[in-house]
């Protein structure tokens, strides 16, 4: 799970415009499907992390909290609970390595070691301090059988080796 | 039993239930002791904590007693191995990773977690393993603290939030053992009860930056009492210590404010443990220096002041109906009338009204008029400024003063006497339902043995008034139920919680 | 990441119009003894494109809907899945017939299907590939399911993880809406209106769990509700709903094309003389990964065995290894020991050897593997996925953790795995959801059954039983 900051910044944020134009039309769509607007938190999420760059600042979750009308503390808590949020700066490229059994069996450790080293970090959950990659341990991605499994920017990669990662993330700007 | 509710069986008692009640609700009217965090008789049912467990003859697992619903015959055992040591074995859970910090920590003397780990044991083996750091010391808005090690994640507060409130300031974050709570990035409360969080707390994880570190709870007195803040007249209890009020807790009483209190009437206490309060009555002298009386000297003093002015009594609409009783004699005696005093404001949809005089219904029952503007008055009695304001005191020119802080009394006084703030005042009041209700004196608050109120207008009407028999509580309990306005009402045994009147 | 058909070398025979092809018979053994492959389910799986409406329209797909609306009541449809004793394949096998039936028929609200299509079960990848490859058999059967039981509206929550998976569904919801499979009075069947919504899910194994996942999709943190109300009566937004698994309902069409009783007649049957064994009828996805030279996922009819599995399909250990211990399906069940593989895959024979069929994915550990890391990493897995509502769950699984890490580190003493036996009963059965009992599982069979390795690792407890070098072994 990622750190989270417990005390209330000082200062409220400023609510992002929620939805952008170029989002407008979608996420109506997607509240139209329910019959709650709250029901459309987890897919609105998904696309405002998308759009403003791979995570949820407090401005935008206030954004999203003020269209879906819900509070922004039920955001943030929604944001905690899923691993697939972010509630920091997530780098350019966004590099899940899974963790759980089967992959660890054929060598997910050693990803996540190649991974943080390429990163110049030291634990998984933080940017790099060029502002280039951010590396998440996951649980198991449901690439069992091609194990282990790395996502890069939300594109699957099976049967992944400690080179092939390397030559994955170099090619990442 | 003889009219067909089914039953179930406690601990081999039988016993009858309304269906929508669970096991717990039974267990608990019937007078056993099951444990429980995260049940709340005014909050949905969550379930979560898990140490309200019981055992049911049939089921393999102990069941929740909070959300277990009856069925007829069911056999529940609260004390058998099963049930035991499936409470013993939340509890240890609940300790895993709890800081223990009970000597630091408000919530010693009165906390479910200490409580029930003494009665169960703590567990063997729970101190072995490292606890998990959570934030600690976070702000909730400006009156609450939030300590994350010592939650217990019962979800109380969030549900109160929801539920009651309906604000939705607050909300868990993270999961697995990093959940915590969390609040609205706006950092405030929207709502005005935002401090019943901190009663529901089951443990010390919310505690009042009012109340913080102030006082051990057991060297502290507690008396059961109204809040006065509004004619809601909240049931609650008063904790005081060496003549300070220390905090107002509420009483439920599912009639008027079920569990609650709002922030506010929980707060306004500042007046009571005033800098200015006055300690002992006093009397001004012919060249105008003030000096101190005994109680005597004062009231003879008064009558004789009185006898030469005469006219109305004017007093604080939180004068209880014992002192209304006694002014409105007083006033007759001296060929005046007596009237009440009080602000109005701020009322919500939830318990605040508008009227803030917690005995103005008292008060239009005994025919009193309501003070709007200034006029002349031989008496005034005053705990709260707001109530009587200057315009009114300094306006009425009284000769007689009653008043809890020395900056309320006007410069045309010449006896002055200590009025007790309703923390250490006893008597009765109506609130704005017509529920008459009782307050009590608090003996570990305001200063040492100052006069009754009440006391005082009787010696002084029986030296105004040479016919005029000591009546005492009860005298004036029985004159209470001959007024017409409460003929059919109900008078509350002091010590109580109140009974409706019928209008 | 297309679902890869690594195993199959057979192409799936095209299945032509309904009703044209005989109902497939039972699977026998071969004469080289091998327990053969079966494709019903998986009959698209090898076909080019097979995921788009005008292939799988060329393979028949919703005939079978065509089919139960022109001739068949909805009771008919529930009666049919009664008969056929087809289980959930989510983990639980829950009777699916049965769990229609408790729909209730008289209610005003609107009623909704929500499709369980998290497939966050570690280990457990076979869901993936009926949305990749045959997302109109998956969609058909949820119609079924819809036409059966009254729904008004289908979700299928599918885990955020599941990109193509989404799409794919996605694709075929917006196909099967233009061509009237979907939308109002569908195929011309008056008061037939039924509406179909992806719901992504966003990285939470607990929204797995039926009634995590209702909270997952009304917008809030996948906490379980606890049962009952049970979700039939008062499931999403407080209205009836059915949840399956997306393979149980991929069954449906097949079972409503060749009959119930066809289904019931595959598999194992029920065991007269224990009511509780309710048999493991028709075939299943089962699948292997971890420790072995081919993993992947295959169709068959219950009854092949664990070892048939590993060592017929998967290719069996790596070359120099061997088999240690197997957890057959997924990773929330009991493990079994290389000596133990020779259970046939189905539910109550897996349950008779203290074990589970879970998701019929088994997940294989070798020689080389610790198994106090392995605790270790199943512990942090639970620990990492504890919704975090209930007490024992939430501390405990973190606590046993700990402990597994404390006895990796050289630090553990026996008195440890006393404390974890003690912990096991504090946590199993004690909580909300079955996550809890799902962590204890795993781990407690671990303990027994390896307890020499965890002994090996503490300081002083060396144990001269142990077979060489099997403790020994490296990080990985
Ligand atoms: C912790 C937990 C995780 C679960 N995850 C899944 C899952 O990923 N997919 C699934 O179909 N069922 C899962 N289940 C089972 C579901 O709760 C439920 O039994 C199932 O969806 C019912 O469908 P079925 O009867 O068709 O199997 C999970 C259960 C638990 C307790
Ligand atoms: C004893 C028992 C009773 C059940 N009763 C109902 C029921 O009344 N209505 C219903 O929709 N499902 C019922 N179910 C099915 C469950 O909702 C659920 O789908 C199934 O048990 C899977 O459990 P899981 O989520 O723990 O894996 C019942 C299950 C069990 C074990
Ligand atoms: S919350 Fe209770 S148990 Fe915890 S430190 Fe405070 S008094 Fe002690
Ligand atoms: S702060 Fe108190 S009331 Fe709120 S969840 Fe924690 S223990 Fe419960
Ligand atoms: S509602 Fe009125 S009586 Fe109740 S706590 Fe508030 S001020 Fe006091
Ligand atoms: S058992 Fe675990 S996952 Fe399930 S409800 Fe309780 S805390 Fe959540
Ligand atoms: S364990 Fe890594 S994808 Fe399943
Ligand atoms: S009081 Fe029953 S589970 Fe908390």
């Amino acid at each position: 799970m990622s750190a989270f900051e417990a005390s209330a910044p000082a200062a409220p944020p400023v609510p992002a415009s929620f939805p952008p134009k170029e989002l407008r039309q979608a996420c109506d769509e997607i509240v139209a499907r329910y019959p709650t607007r709250m029901a459309a938190c987890l897919p609105v999420l998904h696309l405002a992390q998308k759009h403003f760059g791979g995570w949820i600042s407090p401005e935008v979750e206030a954004g999203v909290a003020a269209y879906l009308e819900v509070s922004d503390s039920h955001i943030r808590g929604l944001l905690t609970f899923y691993a697939m949020f972010n509630t920091r700066p997530s780098g350019r490229h966004e590099v899940w390595v899974c963790r759980t059994l089967t992959c660890w069996l054929r060598g997910a450790a050693g990803l996540r070691r190649t991974a943080l080293a390429k990163a110049g970090v030291d634990r998984c959950g933080v940017e790099s301090p060029d502002g280039r990659f951010l590396v998440k341990d996951m649980e198991c991605l449901g690439l069992c059988e091609v194990a282990p499994a790395v996502f890069i920017d939300g594109a699957p990669h099976t049967e992944v080796t400690t080179e092939s990662l390397e030559q994955l993330m170099d090619a990442c700007e | 039993m003889a009219d067909n509710k089914p039953t179930i069986t406690i601990d081999g008692q039988v016993l009858a239930y309304e269906p929508g009640q669970t096991v717990i609700q039974v267990a608990h009217e019937a007078g056993f002791d099951v444990p429980h965090y995260c049940y709340h008789p005014g909050l949905s049912i969550a379930g979560n904590c898990r140490i309200c467990m019981v055992e049911v003859d049939g089921w393999p697992k102990p069941q929740v007693s909070c959300k277990l619903q009856p069925s007829p015959g069911m056999v529940v055992h609260t004390q058998s191995a099963l049930a035991k040591s499936a409470r013993a074995g939340t509890m240890e859970m609940l300790l895993v990773n709890h800081p223990l910090d009970c000597p630091i920590c408000d919530q010693a003397g009165e906390c479910h977690l200490q409580d029930y780990s003494y009665q169960l044991g703590q567990g063997e083996a729970s101190s072995t393993t490292a606890k998990t750091k959570l934030p600690k010391n976070v702000a909730f808005g400006e009156k609450i603290v939030y300590d994350a090690e010592r939650c217990i994640k019962c979800t109380l507060c969030v549900r109160f939030c929801e539920e009651i409130t309906q604000t939705n300031e607050l909300a868990m974050s993270g999961r697995g053992d990093h959940e915590i709570v969390i609040m609205t990035s706006k950092g405030e409360f929207d709502t005005a009860y935002s401090m019943n969080i901190i009663d529901l707390c089951p443990v010390g994880a919310l505690t009042s930056r009012d109340f913080r570190f102030k006082s051990r709870l057991w060297f502290m007195d507690f008396t059961e009492s109204l809040c006065t803040g509004c004619a809601r007249g909240c049931n609650v209890v008063t904790g005081g210590r060496d003549g300070a009020m220390l905090r107002m807790e509420p009483r439920a009483n599912a009639e008027v404010n079920q569990w609650w209190l709002c922030d506010e009437g929980r707060l306004d206490y500042a007046h009571v443990n005033g800098a200015d309060r006055i300690a002992s009555p006093r009397i001004k002298t012919a060249d105008g220096v003030w000096v101190q009386a005994t109680v005597d000297d004062a009231i003879t003093a008064a009558a004789v002041a009185l006898r030469e002015a005469g006219g109305d009594v004017l007093l604080d609409g939180g004068c209880t109906l014992e002192e209304m009783l006694l002014a409105r004699d007083l006033a007759k005696v001296m060929g005046g009338k007596a009237r009440y005093a009080a602000a109005t404001g701020g009322g919500d949809k939830f318990l605040r009204v508008d009227e803030r005089g917690a005995n103005a219904k008292g008060a239009e029952g005994l025919g009193l008029a309501r003070a709007t503007k200034a006029a002349a008055a031989a008496v005034v009695i005053v705990e709260r400024d707001a109530h009587v304001p200057a315009a009114l005191r300094d306006g009425a020119a009284p000769v007689v003063v009653f008043a809890t802080d020395a900056a309320s009394v006007p410069a045309s006084a010449r006896v002055v006497f200590p009025h007790g703030s309703w923390a250490e005042r006893d008597g009765l009041l109506v609130n704005t339902d017509g529920r008459i209700q009782v307050i009590n004196r608090n003996p570990a608050v305001g200063p040492d043995n100052i006069p009754a109120t009440a006391d005082v207008l009787e010696e002084i009407l029986g030296e105004l008034d040479p016919a005029y028999d000591w009546r005492g509580r009860g005298g004036l309990h029985a004159a209470l139920r001959s007024e017409s306005a409460f003929a059919k009402a109900q008078f509350p045994a002091m010590q109580s919680a109140g009974v409706g009147v019928g209008a | 990441m297309t679902a890869k058909k690594k195993a199959s070398k057979k192409k799936a025979a095209a299945k032509g119009p309904a009703g044209s092809t005989p109902a497939p018979a039972r699977a026998q053994r071969g004469a080289d003894g091998v327990y053969p492959e079966t494709q019903i389910l998986s009959r698209n799986f090898g076909v080019e494109d097979s995921w788009t409406l005008a292939v799988a329209r060329e393979q028949g797909a919703y005939t079978m809907l065509e089919k139960a609306l022109a001739t068949m009541t909805p009771a008919q449809v529930v009666e049919e899945v009664k008969t056929s004793r087809l289980r959930g394949r989510g983990g639980a096998g829950f009777p699916t017939g049965v769990k229609w039936g408790f729909i209730p028929q008289d209610s005003k609200k609107t009623k909704y299907l929500v499709l369980n299509a998290d497939e966050s079960e570690p280990g457990t990848f076979k869901d993936r590939y009926l949305m990749e490859l045959d997302p109109h058999l998956v969609l058909e059967g949820c119609l079924l399911c819809a036409y059966a039981t009254g729904l008004d509206v289908i979700y299928i929550y599918i885990r955020g993880e599941y990109p193509l998976s989404i799409t794919r569904m996605e694709g075929a919801i917006e196909e099967a809406r233009q061509a009237g499979y979907l939308g109002k009075n569908i195929l011309g069947k008056q008061g037939f209106t039924v509406e179909a919504h992806v719901h992504p899910g966003a990285g939470a194994y607990i929204c797995g769990e039926e009634t995590g996942m209702l909270e997952s999709l009304e917008g809030k943190r996948g906490h379980p509700r606890i049962k009952p109300p049970f979700p039939a009566v008062e499931g999403a937004f407080g209205c009836p709903t059915v949840i399956n698994n997306v393979e149980t309902l991929a069954h449906v069409p097949c079972i409503i094309e060749f009959g119930g009783a066809w289904f019931a007649g595959l598999g194992i049957q029920p065991d007269p003389a224990n009511p509780r064994a309710l048999g493991s009828s028709g075939t299943k996805l089962m699948g292997v990964s971890g420790d072995v030279k081919n993993p992947g996922v295959w169709e068959f009819e219950f009854g092949i065995t664990l070892r048939e599995l590993i060592y017929d399909y998967a290719g069996g250990p790596l070359d120099g290894r061997k088999v240690k211990a197997v957890i057959p399906g997924g990773l929330s069940m009991p493990v079994l020991t290389a000596g133990e593989l020779d259970v046939p895959m189905g539910y109550d024979a897996l349950q008779k050897v203290g074990s589970g069929l879970g998701t019929a994915t088994a997940i294989v550990m070798d020689d080389a593997c610790d198994m106090v890391e392995a605790c270790e990493n199943i512990a942090h897995f639970f620990a990492d996925e504890s919704c975090g509502q209930c007490t024992p769950c939430r501390e405990g699984c973190h606590w046993m953790e700990k402990i597994f890490a404390r006895i990796k580190a050289g630090e553990g003493t026996p008195k440890d795995l006393d404390l974890l036996e003690h912990l096991f009963v504090n946590i199993e059965g004690r909580t909300i959801c079955a996550l809890a009992d799902a962590a204890v599982w795993p781990l407690r069979s671990i303990l027994r059954k390896f307890r020499h390795e965890f002994l090996a690792q503490m300081p002083g407890q060396s144990d001269p039983a142990l077979p060489a070098g099997s403790a020994a072994v490296g990080a990985r």
